[in-house]
């Protein structure tokens, strides 16, 4: 055998030397503070329950990270039925933030998240700035926790959410309230329905963000034509699923070169092709969502075909590919 | 991996869907449903799955069988699907009826599709006494059921909202003209909301128990998504999922009519 040929055997690359780590760096300067994760995937809030329903398809400590279903200061009912409507592609859901509040959250959630050996994200909703700070305050210390995603987008829940997160001067005033109490990793997901999410962005960078996501839902409507109203009760719901990919994909890519802190990508992915595609346009990690409600077990096939791409590609590096589509 | 050996019409837009599988993670009880992906190749739309009551289970024979009436997008789609056809299909799941009551005297009543989950019901039920007070629209949407449950020894008592069977008008009416000559010890109900409230309502006022099937708008059908909340009766509980607490919910648990 040729010397050559005996190199290029021990170069080839196989499944086993992949290597799909990615690092969500820290704005706080401190190694300790950066989020190390095996593979970007990150499961998007209220898409999984708190881990024990998708843990009955597969084993949940495979994903790179996991979001739990929004809370609020007060437990929450959430909003009247029909909460959910499919469209071409998507579905627009309202189901108005249910959630037993943060008190019941660190009594009866948290301490089930011991189970799981990934990094676990609280996503936190409020009405109010002072809403935010109570839930920092709450959530501060918690060691079962990684980090926190401060929701500055929901569009079901009237007076917050997405009115913060539509105005670049109140991202930053309860990003940097919160920055002040909460000393883990910070994610603020932003809002889609905005004229330029790089203002709001970069809001959220210069107030001490660690990491923006982005996007939530697009606000969206169906009407019932049989019964000539709309279809869900709260009339308005978001929109998600493979419908607003593009857009989210367009929104990342202006975004990356603008900020320097991570960006977690998402928006409509179902397959290792779409984390690809939310990397290459700047996504240091990448969400999965309305997936999660079709196919339980969409995280595990999307890493495997993730590792198909890096083999046809020879890439060894998964976060060597995060921006190079600019 | 599950495959269809049968998906025929029954009725007028009622078709019957049989499917052969490799196996189950567990066997289904009455109640329990299935939730199917209809677009098929990888598409899209429609995005969702679809979630069926179980009709009809044969271990043996490792069939298990549905009911559906043709819709929308989704269910046309299936319509279309021949023989042969593999299908992405996840169940059993949500909480099937319980079957305590064998033994007593049983009433089911069904409104229009409300019937897909009251067969399997039935035939698992077979040492009891049962009776079925079953409407629809037309004496043709019945026949196909009446028949089955003929054939399990039910005594049937049909009603049409569109020509008069037994009496033109509701199941619940027909159930209604039953309920002080034939008392039952518990009852067993599925159809639409607005129906399953009036029902209730009737039993709970005769101290009747019992147990219904709600038909939710579904997300996941795996208890992540909290699309089908119901809002419990009683203040001091939380809400109630559709696909994991219920489809199947006792009397007076949960808030009806919407």
């Amino acid at each position: 055998m040729l010397k050559e040929e005996v190199d290029s055997i021990n170069d080839e690359l196989t499944e086993s030397n992949l290597n799909l780590s990615v690092v969500m760096n820290s704005q706080q300067h401190q190694q300790q503070n950066n989020l190390k994760l095996k593979n970007p995937l990150i499961t998007a809030s209220g898409t999984c329950g708190n881990g024990k329903e998708l843990a009955d398809f597969f084993d949940i400590n495979q994903l790179g990270a996991f979001t739990t279903k929004g809370i609020t200061v007060k437990p929450q009912t959430g909003n009247k039925t029909p909460r959910i409507a499919e469209t071409a592609a998507g579905i627009i859901n309202s189901i108005g933030l249910e959630n037993p509040g943060v008190d019941s959250f660190i009594k009866d959630i948290l301490p089930e998240t011991k189970n799981y050996s990934l990094p676990i994200l609280a996503n936190i909703s409020g009405y109010s700035q002072k809403d935010f700070i109570t839930l920092a305050e709450k959530l501060e210390g918690r060691k079962e926790l990684a980090g926190i995603e401060i929701n500055l987008s929901c569009p079901n829940i009237k007076g917050g959410g997405m009115i913060f997160g539509t105005a670049p001067e109140k991202v930053y005033q309860i990003t940097k309230k919160v920055r002040e109490i909460y000393s883990g990793y910070i994610i603020v997901k932003l809002t889609p329905n905005i004229t330029d999410i790089t203002e709001t962005a970069l809001a959220a960078e210069n107030a001490g963000a660690d990491a923006v996501a982005m996007i939530n839902t697009l606000s969206a409507m169906k009407i019932d034509i049989d019964q000539q109203k709309p279809l869900l009760a709260n009339t308005f719901g978001g929109l998600s699923g493979p419908a607003v990919r593009p857009v989210a994909v367009r929104m990342v890519y202006q975004s990356y070169k603008k900020l320097n802190i991570p960006i977690l990508g998402l928006g409509g992915v179902r397959s290792g092709s779409d984390v690809i595609e939310f990397m290459l346009a700047g996504a240091t990690t990448v969400g999965i969502g309305t997936v999660n409600m079709i196919d339980p077990t969409a995280g595990p096939r999307i890493i495997g075909e993730i590792k198909e791409y890096m083999l046809k590609h020879q890439i060894t590096n998964l976060s060597s590919i995060i921006g190079a589509a600019h | 991996m599950f495959k269809i050996i049968a998906n025929r019409e029954v009725g007028p837009g009622i078709f019957q869907l049989v499917l052969n599988y490799d196996q189950l993670p567990q066997n289904p009880e009455p109640g329990h449903f299935f939730n199917i992906k209809v677009s098929q190749d990888g598409s899209e739309d429609p995005l969702l799955r679809r979630p069926f009551s179980i009709f009809d289970f044969d271990a043996a024979e490792k069939k298990i069988e549905f009911i559906y009436r043709v819709i929308g997008k989704g269910t046309k789609i299936l319509s279309n699907l021949d023989n042969g056809t593999e299908l992405d299909v996840l169940g059993p799941l949500g909480t099937p009826f319980s079957l305590n009551k064998s033994g007593g005297n049983i009433h089911l009543i069904g409104g229009g599709m409300g019937i897909a989950p009251l067969y399997y019901l039935a035939k698992k039920l077979k040492s009891s006494r049962q009776t079925l007070y079953l409407g629809a629209a037309n004496k043709a949407e019945l026949e196909f059921f009446e028949e089955k449950f003929k054939g399990l020894g039910v005594e049937c008592h049909l009603a049409a909202m569109e020509e008069k069977l037994e009496i033109k008008g509701s199941a619940l009416v027909l159930w209604l003209n039953y309920l002080e000559k034939n008392t039952p010890d518990y009852i067993y109900t599925c159809g639409p909301e607005k129906m399953l409230a009036a029902v209730e309502k009737e039993a709970l006022k005769n101290n009747i128990g019992g147990e219904l099937s709600v038909e939710k708008r579904m997300g996941c059908g795996i208890g992540v998504c909290l699309s089908c909340s119901c809002e419990s009766r009683a203040q001091d509980q939380k809400n109630k999922r559709a696909c994991v607490e219920g489809p199947v919910f006792g009397l007076g648990e949960v808030i009806l009519g919407a």
